[in-house]
């Protein structure tokens, strides 16, 4: 099951062109790559959600797939309802299209994962549904107007947590949903980027072979809130890996594999200056919040080599 | 006064503080979200707190708690986020907590659009939550409404001790008019006979809404009751417009009366005799005075951004007395003057929906 580029190539493009995502957005990227390996026996869904919104907007839809909409805090359950019918069907013979297995995704971002889906999520994931979650993560509410959320990274400055003069953008690191997920004790549990295309189709293949559900965390920069070029969307995702701030892995089972140990780290300093979100961390007085994110990803980055070292041993 | 040009939804912000609210709790939702965005920026600088939640139903809850203590409180959403926020409005009625609750409503059923609509009337004031309860609510139709009335409403929370709500929508909310900026209030603090505020003198307080008894629980009920139409009796507010010799009166509120308001003179240049009454409290109705009004006109026009909301209203205070008819826009469209006024010679002339 070797992940191979021309194959992927010759996949349907399951999200049509025409839709309503901002330049430089890389969340259609994220939605394409999972589709053309998931393939056309699909059904998805989708929480309210930027995503959501530019791929839906009424009449139209870019999904070339069955889509079903719900409420921000709900796609998780809306899922486990799909997912059970299937399942009440094939065991009455009664499918419409007679079928051994089919794919189950719910997409949400980091505001309808993270905060007000969290509880949705955990209950579709202790229950066992046979599908998969995917969190884009854009690292705040940007559908209504950058607000933080709990994804939000420490510094980062939105509409709720402003930087000024008495604060200095959000004052809390962010959750760490993936070990959240994790601790559900599913068969797979992964994060990756739109930038790492291989990775990302392989942990979609794993996630939707395994039996039971999966949850994928994938980063998506965001040009509109994070404030970086419309080009470099892909060139920030990269750099969150060799950040350690956005590490790919994957737990299979509950066994840790990091997927990419960069050579040297680069400074994380180096990565938020490319960020809008971040500039009043350059003032002079701002260095300590610097040195506290630097610490904080080379504090997790040295828990999960443990993670993995003491699950592989 | 200074005066501010600003958006309504900042607006609501000015008469929260200018009120003593110091404890914001929000969540992100289009069109009401400049309103946690001003409170995010304002509330930390005068000494108060704004949080976000990480849901409606934390923010709602998180309400709750602070009303507990004691101390002015607020949250705002819109339409789907207020739906959410029903169980703990309906805690706060039980149990007797002020509080302030804005509704920014948008177009529905189920996510809809973000265009102004009408159509959460039903579920503020009916009581969109369980059980015997009701929200005061007020309905600005303009910047200086929003803040004004947003004071108000702290007053009134704390009089009757029972959440009260601000519906507007997204044209109120965003479009930016001057608005006099308001003298601070001084905060009298009432609240030693039923606060938990972690004080001695508040030690014998509980908090609560479980009242297993089914004899006192309807003893609660009837009190509340008793609360709630003594608050009929005397917070009713609205404006009338050219009704004395109307033949024709319109009732609208919020921003479609300020639609009816500019129709009513050109109506009567063609001589057609209209008149408009405009509910400010949505609840308590203003029942007595259109039930007056329709004692002596030839019809009643209700105008709504909604398939039928508030005329329900209309129709109860009349009973009967004159036909009451119905024009409504919904799903973010919005009635223009020359469209009213064609309805108005439709039903004057016998025409008209119902």
């Amino acid at each position: 099951m070797a992940v191979n580029l021309k194959q992927l190539t010759q996949s349907e493009d399951l999200l049509a062109g025409g839709h309503r995502a901002c330049a430089g957005c890389t969340g259609s990227n994220i939605l394409r790559q999972i589709m053309l390996t998931a393939g056309p026996d699909t059904v998805v869904g989708g929480a309210t959600g930027c995503m959501e919104v530019v791929t839906t907007i009424f009449p139209y839809t870019a999904w070339k797939t069955s889509f079903i909409h719900s409420a921000f805090e709900n796609c998780a359950a809306t899922i486990s309802g799909v997912e059970t019918a299937f399942r009440a069907l094939k065991k009455s013979g009664e499918l419409p299209v007679a079928r051994e297995k089919m794919n189950f995704i719910a997409f949400g971002g980091d505001g309808g994962t993270y905060d007000i889906g969290l509880q949705s999520l955990s209950g579709a994931m202790e229950r066992g549904h046979n599908m998969l979650y995917v969190c884009y993560d854009n690292e705040a509410y940007m559908n209504t107007g950058i607000q933080r959320s709990s994804a939000t990274p420490l510094g980062a400055h939105t509409s709720t947590a402003p930087a000024g003069t008495v604060k200095q953008g959000k004052e809390q690191n962010r959750k760490d949903l993936t070990k959240i997920m994790v601790a559900h004790n599913i068969p797979y549990v992964a994060q990756t980027t739109p930038f790492h295309w291989k990775d990302l189709a392989t942990k979609v293949e794993k996630a939707l072979a395994c039996d039971g559900p999966a949850f994928l965390n994938i980063l998506m920069p965001c040009t509109v809130g994070w404030h970086f070029d419309t080009a470099i969307g892909m060139e920030i995702a990269r750099e969150a890996v060799e950040t350690n701030f956005w590490p790919l892995f994957e737990v299979e089972d509950g066994r840790y594999t990091i997927n990419h140990k960069p050579k040297e780290r680069a400074p994380i300093a180096d990565w938020m200056k490319k960020q809008g979100r971040f500039k009043h961390l350059f003032k002079p007085g701002n260095e300590h919040l610097l040195e506290t994110s630097q610490k904080y990803v080379d504090d997790q980055w040295e828990k999960l080599l443990k993670l993995e070292a003491m699950s592989n041993g | 006064m200074a005066r501010q040009f600003m958006k309504g939804n900042d607006a609501v912000i000015v008469g929260a503080l200018a009120a003593g609210c110091r404890a914001y709790y929000g969540y992100p939702i289009t069109p009401a979200s400049e309103i946690a965005h001003a409170a995010a920026l304002h509330f930390p600088a005068l000494g108060g707190v704004f949080i976000q939640a990480e849901s409606e139903v934390s923010a709602i809850n998180m309400v709750y708690g602070t009303a507990g203590m004691g101390i002015r409180t607020m949250t705002a959403s819109s339409s789907p986020g207020f739906s959410l926020k029903q169980e703990g409005l309906s805690y706060c009625a039980g149990a007797e907590l002020p509080c302030v609750v804005v509704n920014i409503v948008r177009g529905g059923p189920g996510l809809g659009n973000i265009a102004p609509e009408q159509a959460d009337y039903f579920q503020i004031t009916k009581g969109g939550g369980h059980g015997n309860y009701r929200l005061i609510t007020l309905a600005p139709n303009g910047a200086q409404e929003m803040c004004d009335l947003t004071m108000k409403a702290f007053a009134l929370a704390d009089k009757y001790r029972n959440p009260a709500c601000i519906m507007a929508d997204g044209i109120t909310g965003q479009m930016m008019e001057v608005v006099e900026l308001p003298k601070a209030l001084p905060v009298e603090r009432d609240h030693l006979g039923w606060a938990v505020d972690g004080t001695p003198a508040t030690r014998k307080n509980l908090i609560s809404s479980i009242v297993l008894e089914p004899v006192e629980l309807e003893e609660h009920n009837l009190k509340l009751d008793a609360k709630y139409k003594a608050c009929e009796a005397a917070e009713v507010l609205y404006e009338e417009y050219r009704t004395d010799d109307a033949e024709l009166v319109i009732v609208a509120y919020g921003v479609v009366s300020r639609i009816v308001y500019s129709t009513v003179d050109q109506a009567r240049s063609r001589g057609l005799k209209v008149g408009l009454l405009r509910p400010i409290t949505l609840w308590p109705f203003p029942t007595a005075p259109i039930r007056a009004l329709a004692g002596r006109v030839r019809a009643l026009l209700a105008v709504e951004l909604s398939t039928g909301q508030m005329v329900e209203d209309v129709r109860l205070a009349v009973e009967g007395r004159a036909p009451v008819h119905f024009y409504g826009r919904c799903g973010g469209m919005v009635p223009g003057g020359a469209e009213l006024v064609a309805e108005y010679e439709r039903v004057l002339a016998g025409g008209g929906q119902s």
